[in-house]
């Protein structure tokens, strides 16, 4: 398939997953402008406000994370309730092609809430080409390693109802245990090193100290980009080698 | 001869089957291009599992598959631009309305825009979908939810598709329609592989036919092929009295509603047509249907879901 062709698939995938969905159903965007909407609120009100700033950029972290428990229960759905996946499979579309293609889709969905993220961001006064670089840099690779997770997973499910087991189970993980709405201090000693395990801590860690919220030194911020940047090349790599196209 | 699919001892045993069985059993077949080939079989035969190993769908356990001359194993990437497949059990994507899945599955393998809308436009008025183009596909019936799956994968320039029970749910009038944008696809010189319960659908449609039971093969051939391989070529049907015993020395004897129903060689038709004649009986008499020949070699009906003749049928047959 020629450059050109891949991006049409991808572009097409975009279309059809993406953006004719909130056309017909505009809720979707409600539903996802939802969640990360009403952690802030909750953040908000119950740290009297202290919090909120740590809420917006954990907020975009969920937001981004989302995209790839969104990806998994559709992912999941297209294969073994529409068949849509062995549709494609016996196309010239290539599996890094549809991945790429339904992850972009899902990040359509995630555009109105990023935005009022955005748009608190701007508001707070952190927008400059550093801070946004760094936020932009750290949402890309969150974005990457949650859809290439997703793929994974997606793959081994049986059943659309295994994600809905799974998708709760990824989100505490990744963004309520982990310091994401808070910064690390907050944590005993022995949870900040649990903590350590979880890459949303890296990306938490990087934005928050983009925006001065809390201290990063030169060395602490190239390690969490690189310990960051591994988990996802790694993420990309278990998917390229574990993640099923045809079935066994 | 030019082979659309070359099987070879194909054998697939899926993961946690329990020991000794196999969803094929060293499958031998050979597909010929520009044709419309059925596949016929009961629930569980192997159709969908040839077809999801020949469509790069499914791993295979051992022995060897080419498809357009292509090793379906090792050049699975280039083999994928050539073929298209209406999945079984598939549905459209129901948020898309029925132009959208016929022109977004053309885009999406890659196809100018221009060239994709004046392909959808062509497909849907072939198999008389067009005053539902902008019909969401929810609001469809899981007829016309079929026929636009045939849609998209006809409307696509793939030289060989695979077609899993497309017909599954139609109504005979919307059957016939799917029918004939087959046949205008195949004199298009594509293949296409078709796997179908309904036999009269595979005998009206297919230039040669597979016959398929626990994942070996039968019977391989074109319908008068088939014919001629069976015990009892002929069926002899007689409503009236007759004494039965007499008609089991010309062949195999069933009893229906008001007569006999009997199976015999040419010859042996013959004469029972000349006796029932004699005696005053009704009769009509020609060529086994492949619903016959499906029962005779199988020993059940493609209907039947359980068990079905032991595996010397297979070697007395293949």
């Amino acid at each position: 398939m020629s450059t050109r062709n891949r991006l049409r698939s991808l572009f097409t995938l975009v279309l059809l997953n993406g953006i004719i969905p909130i056309r017909t159903q505009p809720l979707y965007v409600v539903n996802l402008l939802a969640s990360p909407l009403s952690f802030l609120f909750f953040i908000y009100i119950v740290s009297g406000g202290h919090l909120l700033l740590y809420g917006v950029l954990g907020g975009m972290i969920l937001t981004m994370l989302s995209v790839g428990t969104s990806l998994q229960s559709d992912l999941t759905h297209y294969r073994h309730d529409l068949k849509f996946q062995d549709v494609v499979v016996a196309s010239p579309v290539e599996a890094p092609t549809y991945v790429a293609g339904m992850a972009l889709s899902e990040l359509v969905y995630s555009l109105p809430a990023l935005a009022v993220f955005v748009v608190l961001f701007v508001y707070e006064g952190w927008a400059t080409p550093f801070t946004v670089a760094v936020v932009a840099g750290v949402l890309l690779l969150v974005w990457g390693f949650a859809s290439a997770f997703a793929f994974t997973l997606a793959t081994y499910f049986q059943d659309v109802r295994e994600t809905f087991l799974f998708s709760p189970i990824i989100s505490l993980v990744l963004t309520v245990l982990p310091p994401v709405y808070y910064p690390i201090s907050a944590l005993p000693a022995w949870a900040q090193f649990v903590a350590r395990f979880s890459p949303t801590t890296y990306a938490a860690g990087l934005v928050q100290g983009a925006v001065g919220l809390a201290p990063l030194s030169f060395s602490d911020g190239l390690v969490d980009w690189v310990v960051l940047g591994s988990f996802t090349a790694a993420l990309f790599l278990i998917a390229g080698f574990k993640a099923r196209w045809q079935d066994p | 001869m030019d082979w659309a699919i070359h099987a070879d001892h194909l054998r697939k045993v899926y993961p946690h089957a329990p020991p000794g069985v196999a969803a094929l059993e060293g499958l031998n077949l050979d597909i010929p291009k520009g044709r419309v080939y059925g596949l016929i079989g009961r629930n569980g035969a192997g159709k969908t599992t040839f077809v999801r190993i020949a469509a790069t769908q499914l791993e295979y356990t051992s022995g060897t598959i080419e498809v357009l001359g292509l090793d379906v194993a090792r050049q699975a990437r280039a083999l994928r631009a050539q073929i298209a497949c209406v999945p079984q059990e598939s549905r459209p994507l129901y948020f898309l309305n029925v132009q959208e899945v016929v022109y977004l599955y053309l885009k999406m393998r890659g196809a100018d825009p221009v060239d994709a809308r004046r392909r959808t436009r062509d497909v849907l008025a072939e198999l008389s979908l067009t005053e539902f183009a902008k019909r969401s596909v929810q609001r469809l019936s899981g007829g016309l939810r079929r026929r636009v799956l045939c849609a998209m994968v006809l409307a696509s320039d793939a030289d060989l598709l695979f077609l899993d029970e497309p017909t599954t749910g139609l109504d005979p009038l919307a059957r016939r329609e799917v029918w004939e944008a087959i046949r205008r696809t195949s004199r298009e010189h594509r293949t296409l592989l078709l796997t179908t319960h309904y036999l009269d659908e595979a005998e009206a449609l297919s230039a040669r036919l597979a016959l398929i039971e626990r994942g070996r093969l039968m019977l391989e051939g074109t319908p008068s092929d088939l014919r001629a391989r069976v015990r009892y070529p002929y069926r002899v049907t007689i409503q009236g009295a007759f004494p039965a015993e007499e008609l089991k020395s010309y062949g195999r004897v069933s009893e229906i509603e008001g007569g006999y129903l009997v199976f015999a060689r040419e010859d042996d038709a013959r004469e029972v047509a000349r006796l029932a004649l004699e005696r005053g009986a009704r009769l009509s008499m020609g060529p086994v249907s492949l619903e016959d020949i499906f029962l005779e070699v199988v020993g059940r009906s493609i209907e039947d879901d359980s068990g079905a003749k032991s595996e010397e049928a297979a070697d007395e047959y293949a």
